[in-house]
């Protein structure tokens, strides 16, 4: 890192604030990795971006906070991996068909099916808030507004989503 | 497991209000996620269960999503996908001098043939593994230079700062900082993704730093580039048989496929231009083409030699 004046509002804010964004990343979960984080983000932040954004502060979070989460998806998908390899080597568990692992990875298509299909138990309002929020990008303030209800009522709706979605990744993860 | 089922609520309000692109409590987040290492560990696995939700659904209204979730949050300017226009970028960064570009005659090529599938050693250990139809060129004299003629390859390099691993990729050159990287270079459109360590694009010039799950595309005469994420683990999976399309143009997955499975695939004459998202195994398409209508919710008809898509 040969910078001695800041770039942008982005790396001044990195610059001032590590310390609370080192902070962040091992109470993240990056424990003694914090610091490689934290260069992989100042790495990315390298890459121009156009047009300045509005809180710098929050979004170095929310990129801290992105990077933390596909750690955690490369790293469970790199353990599956291994198990998958194992069983490969080791043959098949008892009851379990000799299928190539390859064969039994999910594809995103059926993964969508069954998202709707969870979704649906939960209800149009719910399954309505998750899409409008998560997939095409409304502030929950707008969701609420949208449906007519409270905010806090779009919260607890998301809150139910999130977990139904938790468990239905658990169960597709272990099958 | 009543104390996990808090832990699971607590974590599931926390992934809702992080989610909202207004959020900027980071300090209430940071304090509770200090309470007890079992915070994070249920955060990620409600947002990280989420993020791959929100990839797998299609949107109902909005145009391609980018997998990354609401990418960084910039409110109300989604997609927010970052282009990189090569001037300003040299601009902004540093750059280190990595010596010149040396191309000799004493070369030799490597290319395959449409569904053919081929790994070659490299002689600093190193492999590459080249898809259908594509041509890479090495040399003898500089087993640490190759070019990418046309067509797809999954580089797996030895890092060696003094003598770092360059591929020339039409007009932009790929420098190496230790990695296994996957680069696509058809019809004159270029496409990097890293999967391990980092690539430098176009060192000398934009020097744009890759790491894993960046994606960069660019197409023929355009001066800009533009950097999306996946998946890292996504990167080379057709180099173990699988393809994933996410928002790819109908043209772009008949040549792809194309190229795997050595079939000929077409886009159908009067098929609307449209993006499709979906997974498939090439040996499986290989054996029934049939099989991606019902995927991809398209008609696939044989034709003269071939197949069409649409």
């Amino acid at each position: 890192m040969s910078d001695q004046i800041p770039r942008s509002g982005l790396e001044a804010a990195f610059l001032t604030h590590r310390t609370a964004l080192l902070r962040f990343l091992v109470a993240r979960g990056a424990g003694e990795h914090a610091e490689d984080v934290l260069h992989e983000l100042w790495l990315k932040l390298r890459v121009a971006r156009s047009g300045p954004v509005a809180s710098p502060l929050s979004y170095l979070y929310r990129a801290a906070d992105t990077l933390m989460v596909d750690r955690y998806r490369a790293d469970k998908q790199a353990r599956k991996r291994d198990r998958d390899w194992t069983e490969v080597q080791t043959g098949e568990r008892p009851g379990e068909s000799q299928e190539p692992s390859s064969e039994r990875k999910l594809i995103a298509r059926q993964y969508a099916a069954l998202v709707a299909d969870r979704l649906a138990t939960l209800g149009p309002r719910a399954s309505t808030a998750f899409r409008r929020h998560r997939i095409e990008g409304l502030a929950q303030r707008e969701v609420a507004r949208e449906l007519g209800v409270s905010l806090s009522t779009v919260e607890s709706d998301l809150r139910l989503v999130y977990r139904e979605l938790a468990t239905l990744k658990d169960e597709i993860d272990e099958a | 497991m009543a104390q996990d089922e808090t832990v699971q609520d607590a974590a599931a309000a926390w992934a809702v209000r992080v989610g909202d692109p207004g959020f900027d409590d980071w300090e209430s987040f940071t304090v509770w996620l200090e309470q007890s290492p079992d915070h994070a560990a249920a955060y990620d696995r409600m947002a990280s269960a989420v993020a791959f939700a929100a990839a797998a659904e299609p949107p109902l209204t909005a145009p391609a999503l980018d997998v990354e979730p609401a990418d960084h949050g910039e409110p109300s300017r989604r997609p927010a996908r970052r282009w990189l226009i090569g001037g300003a970028v040299a601009a902004a960064v540093a750059v280190g001098a990595i010596g010149s570009w040396q191309w000799t005659d004493s070369g030799y090529a490597i290319e395959t043939r449409s569904g053919e599938m081929r790994t070659v050693a490299l002689a600093d250990g190193g492999s590459v593994v080249l898809a259908g139809a594509t041509r890479i060129e090495l040399d003898h004299d500089a087993p640490r230079r190759a070019t990418l003629d046309h067509g797809q390859a999954l580089f797996t390099v030895r890092h060696n700062s003094q003598d770092p691993f360059r591929l020339r990729v039409g007009d932009d050159r790929l420098v190496d900082i230790g990695t296994v990287f996957d680069v696509k270079h058809v019809d004159g459109a270029i496409r990097v993704a890293v999967s391990e360590g980092a690539v430098a694009f176009n060192h000398d010039t934009a020097n744009v730093q890759l790491t894993p799950g960046d994606v960069l595309t660019g197409s023929k005469g355009a001066s800009g580039y533009r950097v999306t994420h996946q998946p890292a683990a996504l990167v080379g999976e057709w180099s173990e048989g699988r393809l994933t399309f996410r928002d790819q143009p109908l043209s772009d997955i008949a040549a792809d496929l194309s190229r795997m499975t050595g079939l000929d695939f077409a886009v159908a004459a009067g098929a609307a231009p449209r993006t499709l998202s979906g997974s498939v195994q090439i040996d499986s398409v290989r054996k029934d083409p049939k099989m991606l209508a019902p995927l991809f919710g398209v008609t696939v008809r044989q034709s003269q030699g071939g197949w069409t898509i649409g």
